[in-house]
């Protein structure tokens, strides 16, 4: 055996076995080709969506939790462990949450389509618990973080919008049943705030300490900014979800311009890692983490107008989908296609037991592919919502659904890599 | 020498790192920065606290192997040793 073979044998023993990471980024690769695919079939109701069950809801809780929830469960039960310096005591609870949640996602998308209370409930029961596993993996990580405490408080924060989320999100599908709920459409755009902005957004600004200084090789971010930009963003959402719950307007737009505070010190901090990086070239995951960032801020722009009561035409969907779409999908995306090698690059083992290139592992072609057909379909579906025509949503939706194949071939080259016994 | 992050001398060995009490991720990128300012070097000793997992892509990608040895009872020492 050679020096790095007993070396990367050691090493191996404290990740966790590949195949508990990579089922979530599997799923969420087959999520998100079915997410665009669901949204091409609705691609008519998309401009004036308002709720409701249908294909636009389904496409979006594909996308959501299917796609971007369950792709973060993957990734922070393989990074917070190795982060926090304390592995995961037993991996069984990671795998559960996989087998709840996804088969959850899929069937509550199935009741969404069909309106079928009975789908609904055993999907939503599905995904609640698995999400629930996963906080109290997650919580059981954050409490011995004390290494990373900004990290650790955007962690707690997200952890808290997801038991908010959940909650709604449960009492919305009780109201499709029996019709208690006073103020749907409210509920729904807390629902969605909390999902979007305080669960995934916090944890993309959370991790962002982390990752973009990894990718980028920089020094750690200034400590002052970070608490700032975390008091700013976790601020943000509080006062907009009361705001809505108790009608203030004038509260939600205070929420809106802190928002947006808050996503200028996030991008000075991401400006500082830029500034300070070894790594000259970042490649085509950082054009999409761009891309990710600038969505941020028109979504943080038009979520003010909304709230403004400015004309914009069908101005709530256009937030929605640039939040969702814009920023998390196309951030994720980014990260994924960074993070997906490198980690098989951990635990891939050539024929001399050393961890292959990075530059193995990586399909340039279908990344370049779906980049190009992920950036049209953002701009042809905003541009859909605004003007209202159906075709360019269509359009749009097809070219994403032809990205995320081209993606999944990335991902099935990466995993046909791995050493099958890991 | 070159400024970095943590504590970094040449000793009758060669050139030692210590990156203890760094957050991440500090202890990569010094070790990084260390290799790249050292370009005659071939082996390089880092006083690390945990196994660093995230570093083994970042060093075969450069032409580094590694191994641990030995060290103080705080610490994982790594000898990194750049491949012929």
């Amino acid at each position: 055996m050679t020096l790095a073979a007993s070396f990367l044998g050691g090493a191996r023993d404290r990740l966790l076995p590949a195949s508990i990471p990579f089922r979530f980024f599997v799923a969420a690769t087959l999520f998100h080709i079915l997410a665009w695919t669901m949204l091409l079939a609705g691609a008519g109701e998309l401009p004036e969506f308002a709720g409701g069950p249908g294909l636009i809801l389904a496409a979006l809780h594909l996308l959501t939790i299917g796609v971007l929830v369950i792709a973060a469960m993957g990734a922070s039960y393989q990074l917070l462990p190795v982060a926090a310096r304390h592995p995961l005591s037993r991996s069984w609870p990671a795998k559960l949450s996989f087998w709840l949640i996804t088969p959850g996602t899929a069937v509550l998308a199935i009741g969404m389509v069909d309106a079928s209370t009975g789908m609904l409930y055993v999907g939503g029961a599905g995904v609640s618990i698995g999400l629930l596993i996963f906080a109290g993996l997650t919580a059981d990580n954050l409490w011995r973080a004390s290494a990373m405490p900004i990290v650790a408080a955007h962690g707690w924060a997200a952890l808290a919008a997801l038991l908010g989320f959940l909650g709604l999100g449960l009492s919305l599908l009780a109201d499709f049943d029996v019709g208690f709920l006073a103020d749907r459409q409210i509920i729904a755009t807390m629902h969605m705030i909390l999902a979007a902005f305080g669960f995934m957004g916090l944890l993309v600004f959370g991790f962002s300490h982390i990752l973009i200084p990894m990718f980028v090789l920089s020094r750690t971010l200034p400590v002052r900014i970070g608490w700032l930009e975390f008091f700013l963003a976790a601020c943000a959402v509080l006062m907009t979800i009361f705001g809505l719950l108790y009608g203030n307007y004038l509260l939600v737009i205070m929420a809106a311009l802190i928002g947006l505070a808050a996503s200028a010190s996030y991008f000075w901090l991401m400006r500082c890692a830029l500034a300070t990086r070894m790594r000259k070239r970042l490649g085509l995951s950082f054009i999409l983490i761009y891309i990710s960032w600038i969505m941020l801020a028109f979504s943080l722009l038009t979520g003010l107008a909304v709230s403004m009561e400015l004309p914009i035409p069908n101005g709530s969907t256009l937030f929605g989908f640039l939040a969702i779409v814009g920023w998390l999908l196309t951030f994720l995306m980014g990260i994924l296609q960074r993070i997906i090698p490198f980690l098989a690059s951990m635990h891939a083992a050539g024929k001399n037991n050393v961890p292959p290139l990075l530059s193995e592992l990586t399909t340039e072609g279908p990344l370049k592919v779906h980049a190009a057909c992920h950036f049209v379909a953002l701009v042809s579906c905003s541009a859909g919502i605004i003007l209202n025509t159906p075709i360019l949503v269509t359009m749009g939706a097809g070219l994403g659904t032809i990205g995320a194949l081209a993606f999944s071939v990335f991902v099935g080259h990466v995993v046909l890599k791995l050493n099958p016994s890991r | 020498m070159i400024d970095i992050p943590g504590k970094y001398w040449r000793a009758s060995d060669g050139i030692h790192i210590d990156v203890r009490g760094l957050s991440a991720p500090e202890p990569m990128v010094s070790i990084l920065r260390v290799i790249e300012a050292h370009e005659a070097e071939n082996t390089i000793q880092v006083h690390h606290f945990c196994d660093p997992i995230y570093l083994y892509p970042e060093l075969t990608e450069r032409g580094w192997s590694c191994e641990i040895i030995p060290g103080e009872p705080d610490e994982v020492r790594l000898v990194l040793t750049r491949d012929k």
